[in-house]
């Protein structure tokens, strides 16, 4: 891939000869870089799970965010360039917000996502007068959870602005042997306590540090409680069942 | 010598942008379908523009409007709902739910706070429980949801007539009996009709035709004493949901 370089790589709305965008897919390279991400979606609810990387013993665990809530009803893990996905998950914010303001319902997860991912899509080069766009498409995978009225329902996004539903997803750097292990032990009969303990399983074969409750976070999205991030005595308590 | 007096005498003029084109419109609510009915004059001042001018609109499976005070106003508000109901069409693929679009009505109005459509709305359909429910507005987006509402230039009449017959204002009920809080559909139709050839006979404005639309809960049927009355049923996007009749009546045309 790298050895096919050429100046087509440079612009990021210039396609190569072959029809590539090579900015957004070296994008999608970034992510690979990042932390895994996992997300399971049950009958009754999702489960987000992300590695905390705590490279250093004075580094603050619980200052490291990689889940964080768009809506009551709904909020997202993310792998890659982290700090990008402050920019989209602001936007998403504000969308879901316009939704409940404009029309006194909850907007869908899908939109949301749909958002999202409209989003991902404006970088290049701003025309005069417009507000500075991003220059570059961004770095980072989010898994976006939610309930509606649909049911419970988990989104990958990806900075080509693709969006996919999916029962259960790993992004980032173990996300291939993730995924192969999600495939193999996700059900669709699963409990949201068997999707938490199927999520810090995962998180534990390919995390290269011992799993404990400060390198990792957990979220859940459920009908009663909506969107909550799991503080670390929830979280120790589902590791103690392991 | 010039005339003066042009100069030394303030002048005022203005444009009124506004119009008053009378009419009348009325919603009432069921436990089960909403009946909303408006009258088709259009006038202006003691002239008759049409005689065959729409109040009520049907937006879609579940929701119709009715629109009464400046004709062009009103036209171009339910023009602009129509649009965004479809807007909302593409991004959220269903239909916008009633209590979404009375809360849309109220951001679209309060937009023009200091250019207000000069129109008042009445809200009618199903809810996503599949009770029936009216909302009506001011020009400036207040909104509430009641069980009936009449506005426009027979407000004065008709709304007293239906504080009495549906909210069974300043009745007593008999010994060991309640007021139903839901009438059945034939009662609301013959309340909308008397009302309307009542508000024909006392006030100019109201008058020439009656169309009343029923909207119904899914999985309901008209009753007999409707049937006979050959409603017409309008096309509905989903077979099995809620739907939509029209009945349109002649009315004095002095």
């Amino acid at each position: 891939m790298f050895l096919t370089r050429s100046e087509y790589d440079r612009g990021v709305n210039t396609f190569s000869p072959e029809g590539r965008l090579f900015q957004v897919e070296y994008a999608i390279e970034a992510i690979k870089l990042g932390s895994t991400t996992v997300g399971i979606r049950t009958q009754h609810g999702v489960v987000l799970g992300v590695e905390k990387r705590v490279q250093s013993p004075l580094l603050e665990a619980s200052s490291i965010e990689k889940i964080m809530e768009i809506d009551t009803h709904l909020g997202c893990a993310m792998s890659g360039l982290t700090a990008d996905a402050r920019t989209m998950v602001d936007h998403a914010r504000v969308t879901a917000q316009n939704h409940v303001f404009t029309y006194d319902e909850r907007i869908k997860i899908e939109s949301v996502t749909q958002a999202v991912c409209d989003l991902a899509l404006r970088f290049g080069e701003s025309v005069h007068d417009e507000d500075a766009m991003m220059s570059r498409p961004f770095g980072v995978a989010l898994l976006i959870a939610g309930i509606d009225e649909l049911g419970p329902q988990l989104y990958h996004t990806d900075p080509s602005g693709t969006f996919v539903r999916y029962d259960a997803k790993a992004i980032g750097s173990g996300s291939e042997a993730a995924q192969s292990e999600l495939q193999d032990k996700w059900h669709s009969q699963m409990t949201l306590r068997e999707a938490q303990v199927l999520v810090l399983r995962v998180l534990k074969q390919v995390m290269e540090e011992k799993l404990d409750q400060h390198n990792v976070q957990l979220a859940e999205v459920t009908t009663d409680q909506g969107f909550h991030i799991l503080d670390e005595i929830a979280l120790k308590e589902v590791i103690d069942t392991m | 010598m010039p005339d003066m007096s042009a100069i030394v005498n303030p002048q005022q003029r203005q444009f009124n942008p506004y119009a008053e084109n009378g009419g009348t419109i009325l919603a009432i609510a069921g436990a089960d379908f909403t009946v909303i009915a408006g009258d088709t004059r259009q006038s202006e001042g003691y002239s008759i523009q049409t005689r065959y001018a729409p109040k009520v609109f049907h937006l879609t499976d579940r929701a119709v409007l009715a629109v009464n005070g400046f004709a062009a106003d009103g036209n171009m508000f339910v023009k602009k709902v129509k649009q965004r109901l479809e807007w909302y069409r593409h991004a959220h693929a269903k239909d916008m739910p009633l209590r979404a679009i009375a809360r849309l009505i109220q951001t679209m109005l309060y937009a023009q706070r200091f250019f207000p459509y000069y129109v008042y709305n009445i809200l009618g359909g199903i809810e996503e429980d599949g009770t029936g429910a009216v909302y009506s507005f001011d020009p400036v987006g207040s909104y509430e949801r009641e069980a009936c509402r009449a506005a426009g230039a027979a407000q004065s009449l008709v709304q007293p007539f239906l504080d009495n017959q549906i909210y069974f204002k300043n009745q007593t009920p008999a010994q060991g009996s309640s007021h139903p809080a839901h009438l059945p559909l034939p009662d609301v139709l013959s309340i909308v009709i008397d009302s309307f050839t009542s508000a024909t006979e006392r006030h100019i404005e109201v008058g020439d035709g009656l169309e009343m639309y029923i909207v119904l809960a899914k999985g309901r049927t008209l009753p007999d004493a409707v049937t006979t009355l050959r409603p017409q049923e309008l096309p509905s996007s989903a077979g099995d949901g809620e739907r939509v009749f029209v009945l349109k009546r002649d009315l004095k045309k002095d």
